[in-house]
């Protein structure tokens, strides 16, 4: 099959070679004159003349020229741009480029897809190449962007493969909106929401234990050429309302003109459990320090290998088995393989790759396949049309995603077996009585809805299937050379099938006798229609502007469903004609959003730049006239071209910028209405508990940001400053209402919630010898996020679905900032711990903040070195600051089960120094049970002893590459890395809170460890842990 | 210069072309933003099932009735003990995060739609009618677990909503009821909101079983206030049943549940089969001793050793961990609710929930009789006719064992618990001669009728200090220490949040500190 798939490819980059018309042909080759490699990508033009070519990834280009002689202008981003005359006929001429001021005129893409030097940027934007995501693979190449970008925040997704990614640039802004940034592939925006449910509280239950997918991990990151990563509102004003969080710009690879090429990348990692909390391994099953398998605690005996009874009944010697959660994970192996195939001439250029992923989760069964095809063709109808079309088709199906979070699902299950049970002896996790009834068979547990976690691997299943196609057409027209207009018209619309079982008898989740089953279809459709017109003029010799004009209609809609059969009729059959009970859920969204936008830029002798943008939007979701307008204007000055600067002082510059990004809003918020509630007798009718808002008005997001960027000694240092506040207003909320007042909560318009912060990016290149250099780049961000108000009346707001607080819960308070966790903590009276008569702790009664779930800074260091053929890359990422509550933590430490558990259990002589309530000294003993099932009672922790510091410091990336230099006549480049994510802590944080007698307790999981992408973070309650992986990678190039 | 004009000149064109498309076509922008699945407007032909959310939602959906209910007065009431070991509400703990479970579904749930129907009937119609009274019997559960609640402006829509003295919320109850007694009695025969009416639209004459209902519900808040307006109650009492209360089990009130969606599974059959409750040493003491035919009906024996074993209140984590006390070693509710095999609870979903019954009402009159009040009998036939009455409804034919029990002059006796508790009273079942022990008696039997309705058992306890039942073991809430029993749950961190004015003021029409050990006005003793 895939041999079928790859003639195919060949047969139609033939297409593209073979309508080519060549006369008069030159062939060279263009070169960098300090290393000899090949540049690809480099154009080559005619002087005088229109049409060229670009060099392919071996150096090439051929070109058709006059007869006689011609200048070629053979340029290329960080070189500098050379003439050079050549003869009619000529064949292989080698042409050596040297390396420009490094960054100056690197082109980044910016918003509406337009190319720009990165000197004439007015605003912060950082660039990442293709082969910097690439190489080091996951399966939502999202996760492989953490510590690359100053300013981003990644956290990686929760659920196995596949699962859906927190994308954050410059900290939160949106109380109750998405805080991911915006991601536009090839000028158009993506849909990226995670449309089967965000994880949103910490008990898996009401909400989804299954966060489910995003848009963004739909993307084979080797069709990626590079990513602009535009931080600010600033760089996106033209993006419109979705960009006010910040735009991730992805330009995919395009056809090049000259000899057909063909690609292969192929990888195969290994991936581990990264992280997992240490277990005591000396104490049994029990509790009070005696084995009894009537709980499932591990408060029992000491396991010295006497002899005890099971819970099968059988007689065996008392062990403990530390390792039950580690030898429940397996390494999962995965294969990323890709194929791309460019070819091109001067009228047509052709781009095709086909992409397989085949990446297994650590859950056994679990398993992400993607198959991602995509062509894209570029046509030069005369010289002044084109014509460039893109169609992607992916296939993604995810087979049994695990849940996160607690109340039976995976990691909780796992997680509660007592320390002497041995997992091993699970794996029969069932037995079948005479009617042919499938039970589960587990130990006792403490909490009734804990299961055999190998009952809920193989007899519960979520399986997640999904079709996307975004395709593309554009039609440019060129009236002169400073004018051209053009048109587009893009979609991107996914069908999404998930299926979700649950055998009958798994507790909790199969209510219904024959058991659970569920199919959800989901149709989400982004349409966009834009036209735009290019143009630019010399106004005097010096001064020139640039500009575009613009208008889009862009539709979105969505059409979800849920049709569940509680109670199958069939045992175990999975299939809604065998329900006994159906149920629907329908939601449906239609929105259009247009749009007038325009923007100029101003230039003056090439140094001084002004940028002026302005748009105008007509919303469906909002109240009549449907409007709103925002503008920005920003500036940049080239420093080093405007004053003499001493000679190392290869640039300088200083830039500023102020914006304002409107947004409208969700729709069906402006009339109150009714709903019907299927019900057992005949349903039910009943008002819509949120009060909506009839004069609802549009968010508001205003930006000032400043910058300064300077190279040093022929840009061998490069330091870049930026400093910015964003406010974000008149943020649509939806606000609690006194329930009294008949609604449970209003929308509303209100808060001011601001971001602040800077960003410093230093490259450097200590050493750089013809054999040897060494790259390195230093991100640093540090946010600061103030919760300036709310509203009248409203104090705070929970970011959780609720506030029902088990562990901790985020909440947005008026003063605080955002992402302040509440939580119970230990009572403290003049500065001493208070401790009731019976020797325990004793709490607050009410919840306050026991810190913040964003770290303060972070701060990402790749070094990148370079020997001959070899290449090492290492990047380290830090986040410093911030904390985490860890529900899993909790629960261990109640069940008895965390390595610091074992202090005071034969002996209990823990004295806990602090006051009595009347002021005397504490003089009571205890023991660890009592202690640890005082501050944790199950589910329901004291957030306070089991909050840590979140700092950690990473290896998160290592790789080791070599570029082979002899190679057969057919093959043109050939690299083989090993790479690694993950790899080590170099630090990581312990626990707020120093418990006299016990001390400080380091963080057993990964801080990253994360519920999904939602708002709601900082809590981590039976989270899978993180994986480390490692792997070879081939490419090839042919 | 030229280039200049001309570039203008096709900007201008341009930006007019796109302009006045988008001017055109945001004509459709309303219809687009009217969510399909949704309703715009209802007329009385959405009024029935507006009716049975407003009756089905405030008997709460498992979720809601597991912490509004399951966590507070059905252990309050020592109707169950908490198997939940991590659950701290036993101990008197105030758990804030659950207090809207019990709240929210009355104020947003069922009162928006009671308004709606309130408003869009006639007065005279026996649609408002049943609302008018359903209106009371959801806000007597609400104001009998607060004191003062948001009563006259229930329902406002604003971000203030004023709280109402309890003493006028109860004469407001009463007005209510002998109001819609009035207009039902105008309507025999007719079958009001069809079968959408949850509690009797199954029953052939559903009108004159909404009276009976709404008399008796009355002669409870009668009794209710027996104590601090006893003028009134003996009123109100003598009125309902004059007007005639409820006498026998074919109109006991269930509200139908069903297993079609969660939220309409029987709350207390989910949190059984979730192991959150188990036997009560309270019950099992009573039971034991009185040898009462219901004990197997109510519970069933320990899955582990067999036995009726039961939970006493109040106790610690590292109490509760002790083998005897866990679920396999306890007794869980009946066969009605739940039932086990293969390891593993299995609950019926769709089992009926109680509401109000008329055993109840036998001894309700019983007690005013005691009081001296006209209630159409004497306290002892009423007595012996409430337990007779009690025993049909759970479906006891055995007469000599009823028999057995009316005339049982044995005690309760110790409940056998891993605690050691002793008999938790002395009232033998026969009736007693010595008055003070007749109201013990029908308290004592009220209690096991009123099972398993944790609210008005807890009211009942309150109000009477009858029966005498176990001190909790330990007090987390030092408003209410050990030896004092917990009065009320105080206001919701929810409504001091978002209403907190309001509350201020309701704070003092309360009449003491917002705490668990300030009397609702009702409960002077």
């Amino acid at each position: 099959m895939r041999v079928k798939i790859l003639s195919m490819l060949f047969l139609l980059g033939l297409i593209g070679q073979l309508m080519a018309a060549p006369t008069e042909t030159i062939r060279g080759r263009v070169v960098d004159q300090q290393t000899g490699k090949p540049l690809a990508g480099v154009s080559v033009t005619i002087k005088g003349k229109k049409g060229g070519a670009s060099t392919n990834d071996e150096g090439w280009f051929s070109l058709n020229i006059p007869s006689g002689s011609a200048t070629l202008i053979i340029s290329s981003v960080g070189y500098t741009t050379v003439e050079q005359l050549v003869e009619a006929g000529a064949s292989n001429i080698v042409i050596s480029l040297v390396q420009d001021q490094k960054g100056m005129n690197e082109v980044i893409v910016t918003a509406l897809g337009i190319q720009r030097t990165a000197k004439s940027l007015t605003y912060s934007a950082q660039r990442v190449g293709g082969d910097q995501i690439n190489e080091v693979r996951d399966a939502s190449f999202a996760n492989t962007l953490s510590g690359k970008v100053a300013g981003l925040t990644i956290t990686p997704s929760a659920n196995g493969p596949g699962g859906a990614t927190r994308v954050l640039l410059r900290g939160n802004r949106s109380i109750q909106g998405t805080n991911n940034a915006l991601i536009v592939v090839d000028g158009v925006a993506i849909d990226n929401q995670t449309i089967s449910g965000e994880v949103k509280d910490d008990a898996g239950s009401t909400n989804a234990g299954q966060n489910g997918s995003d848009g963004l991990s739909n993307i084979n990151p080797d069709d990626i050429e590079s990513m602009s990563v535009l931080k600010g509102a600033t760089g996106a004003a033209l993006y419109g309302s979705r960009a006010a969080n910040g735009v991730i710009i992805i330009t995919t690879k395009r056809g090049k003109q000259g000899k057909l090429s063909l690609s292969l990348n192929s990888g195969v990692s290994a991936e581990s459990a990264f992280s997992i909390p240490k277990l005591q391994d000396q104490y049994s099953q029990g509790t009070n320090g005696a084995y009894t398998t009537a709980t499932g605690y591990s408060w029992g005996a000491k396991a010295t290998g006497q002899s005890v009874t099971d819970w099968r009944g059988q007689t065996v010697p008392l062990h403990t088995y530390p390792n039950n959660i580690k030898d429940f994970y397996r390494t999962a192996f995965s294969t990323n393989n890709s194929v791309g195939v460019t070819a091109g001439s001067d009228k047509v250029q052709t781009y095709l790759s086909y992409a397989n992923n085949n990446a297994a989760g650590i859950v056994p069964n679990n398993r992400l396949m993607r198959n991602t095809f995509n062509a894209r063709i570029g046509v030069n109808i005369s010289d002044k049309l084109s014509v460039d079309a893109k169609g992607t088709y992916i296939v993604q199906n995810i087979y049994n995603k695990p849940g996160v979070g607690g109340d039976g699902l995976i990691a909780a299950n796992v997680y509660n077996i007592p320390t002497s049970v041995n997992q091993q002896d699970l794996k029969v996790y069932k037995t079948t009585d005479i009617t042919g009834v499938e039970t589960p068979t587990y130990w006792t547990s403490t909490d009734p809805v804990i299961m055999n976690p190998y009952w809920t691997l193989n007899n519960t299943h979520h399986d997640e299937n999904r079709s996307r196609f975004i395709g593309l057409m554009s039609l440019k027209y060129k009236f002169t050379d400073w004018l051209n207009i053009q048109g587009r018209v893009s979609s991107d619309a996914y069908n999404e099938f998930n299926a979700t079982q649950y055998a009958n008898n798994t507790v909790n989740y199969a209510r219904q006798p024959g058991g659970y089953y569920s199919e959800e279809y989901n149709f989400v459709s982004e349409r966009n229609f834009d036209v735009l017109l290019n143009g630019n003029n010399n106004i005097t010799r010096d001064l020139k502007v640039t500009y575009n004009i613009g208008s889009s209609l862009l539709d979105r809609g969505s059409r979800h469903r849920i049709t569940a059969a509680d109670g199958l009729a069939y045992n175990n059959k999975f299939d809604l004609l065998y329900a006994s009970t159906l149920k629907e859920t329908v939601s449906t969204v239609k929105r259009q959003l247009q749009s007038v936008y325009g923007t100029a830029q101003f230039s003056y002798k090439d140094f001084l730049f002004l940028d002026l943008t302005a748009r105008n939007d007509w919303s469906s979701t909002i109240p009549e006239p449907y409007s709103y307008f925002y503008p920005s204007v920003s500036v940049a000055a080239i420093l080093s071209d405007m004053m003499q600067m001493p000679s190392w002082v290869s640039m300088a510059k200083v830039r500023g910028a102020v914006t304002r990004v409107g947004n409208d809003a969700d729709p069906y918020l402006l009339a109150q209405t009714y709903n019907y509630i299927t019900g057992g007798f005949g349903g039910y009718i009943a008002s819509n508990s949120v009060k909506m808002l009839p004069t609802l008005k549009p968010e508001i997001t205003s930006a000032i940001e400043v910058g300064t960027e300077w190279r040093f000694w022929n840009d061998r240092l490069g330091v870049d400053l930026t400093y910015y506040k964003t406010n974000s207003k008149n943020q649509l909320l939806k606000v609690t209402t006194p329930a009294s007042s008949g609604y449970s909560s209003m929308y509303m318009n209100a808060g001011n919630i601001q971001n602040s912060g800077v960003e410093v990016v230093i490259s450097a290149q200590p050493i750089k010898t013809r054999e040897f250099s060494w790259n390195m780049t230093l991100n640093y961000a540090l946010n600061k996020n103030k919760v300036i108000s709310i509203t009248p009346g409203v104090p705070f707001l929970f970011l959780g679905s609720s506030d029902n607080v088990r562990t901790a819960t985020p909440r947005v308070a008026e003063g605080g900032s955002y992402g302040d966790l509440y939580g119970y903590k230990w009572q403290r009276s003049k500065g001493q711990y208070v401790v009731d008569t019976t020797g325990l702790p004793v709490y607050t009664t009410d919840i306050s903040s026991v810190g913040n779930y964003n770290p303060n800074y972070t701060i990402g260091f790749s070094n990148t070195f370079n020997y001959k053929g070899w290449s090492l890359g290492v990047l380290v990422d830090g986040k410093f600051g911030g904390v985490v509550v860890s529900g899993t933590e909790a629960e261990l430490a109640y069940m008895g089960m965390a390595s610091y558990t074992t202090k005071y259990r034969d002996n209990a002589t823990l004295v806990l120094s602090g006051a009595h309530p009347d002021g005397s000294s504490n003089t009571r003993a205890i023991g660890a049970q009592a202690l640890w099932q005082s501050v944790t009672q199950g589910n329901y922790a004291k957030a306070e002893f089991f909050t840590y510091d979140a700092t950690n410091v990473r290896l998160r990336e290592l790789t080791l590459g070599y570029e082979f230099k002899r190679l057969p006549s057919f093959l043109k480049a050939a690299k083989l890395s090993f790479v690694a994510r993950n790899l080590l802590f170099l630090y990581r944080g312990k626990s707020i809170l120093d418990i006299p007698g016990i001390g400080k307790r380091k963080l057993g999981i990964d801080p990253e460890a994360s519920f999904g992408n939602s708002n709601y973070q900082g809590v981590e309650y039976y989270n899978l842990p993180t994986t480390r992986s490692m792997g070879l990678n081939l490419k090839l190039s042919f | 210069m030229f280039k200049i004009t001309n570039f203008c000149y096709t900007r201008v064109c341009l930006f007019f072309l796109i302009a006045a498309s988008v001017g055109s076509c945001t004509k459709k922008f309303d219809t687009m933003n009217t969510n399909p699945s949704t309703i715009s407007t209802v007329t009385s032909s959405q009024y029935p099932q507006m009716f049975a959310y407003a009756q089905q939602t405030p008997t709460l959906s498992p979720d809601n009735f597991e912490i509004g209910e399951g966590t507070i007065a059905s252990v309050y009431s020592q109707f169950f003990g908490q198997a939940a070991q991590s659950f701290p509400t036993d101990r008197y703990v105030v758990v804030q995060g659950w207090m809207p479970a019990c709240w929210n579904p009355a104020y947003t749930s069922a009162v928006p739609q009671l308004k709606t129907i309130l408003e869009g009937t006639d007065s005279k119609s026996a649609e408002n009618a049943l609302a008018n009274i359903w209106w009371v019997w959801v806000f007597h559960r609400l104001t009998d677990y607060f004191g003062p609640v948001p009563y006259s402006q229930a329902g406002n829509g604003q971000r203030v909503v004023e709280y109402d003295r309890q003493d006028s919320i109860y004469y407001d109850f009463f007005k209510k009821l002998d109001a819609a007694v009035t207009v039902l009695k105008t309507h025999a025969g007719e079958k009001p909101f069809g079968s959408f009416d949850l509690v009797y639209g199954t029953q052939s004459d559903p009108v004159s079983a909404w009276i009976k209902f709404a008399n008796t519900l009355r002669l409870r808040l009668a009794l209710r206030i027996s104590a601090v307006d006893p003028a009134t109650a003996k009123t109100q009492a003598e009125a309902a049943v004059a007007s005639g209360v409820m006498t026998d089990i074919s109109t006991d009130a269930y509200m139908q549940k069903s297993t079609k969606t969660y939220n309409e599974y029987n709350g207390l059959a989910v949190i059984a089969g979730w192991e959150d409750i188990r036997a009560s040493a309270t019950m099992l003491s009573m039971q034991k001793g009185y040898n009462d035919p219901r004990m197997p009906i109510f519970w069933q024996p320990s899955t582990a050793d067999g036995q009726y074993n039961g939970l006493r209140n109040g106790m610690y984590v590292s109490e509760k961990v002790l083998t005897g006390n866990t679920r396999p070693y306890t007794s869980n509710m009946g066969t009605r609710w739940c039932s086990y095999s293969n390891g593993v609870w299995k609950t019926v979903y769709n089992a009926p929930q109680d509401i109000m019954h008329a055993a109840e009402a036998y001894f309700l009159r019983a007690e005013g009789a005691l009081n001296g009040w006209n209630m159409g009998d004497n306290a002892q036939n009423l007595y012996e006719t409430g337990i007779r009455t009690s025993m049909a409804q759970w479906g006891i034919t055995d007469q000599t064992a009823i028999d057995d029990y009316v005339s049982n002059t044995a005690t309760p006796a110790p409940p056998g618990d891993l605690m050691n508790s002793p008999a938790v009273n002395d009232y033998p079942v026969l009736w007693d001669a010595d008055p003070v022990m007749q109201r013990k008696q029908v308290a004592q039997q009220k209690y096991l009728a009123l099972w398993p309705d944790g609210m008005e058992g807890w009211a009942e306890v309150r109000r009477t200090d009858l029966p005498e039942l176990y001190p909790v073991l330990h007090s987390d809430n030092t408003d209410v220490p050990v030896g004092t029993t917990i009065k009320r749950m105080p206001f919701l961190d929810t409504e001091k949040q978002t209403n907190a004015d309001a509350v201020t003021r309701a704070i003092q029409k309360l009449g003491g500190p917002d705490n668990c050990a300030t009397r609702v006005w009702w409960d002077i003793k």
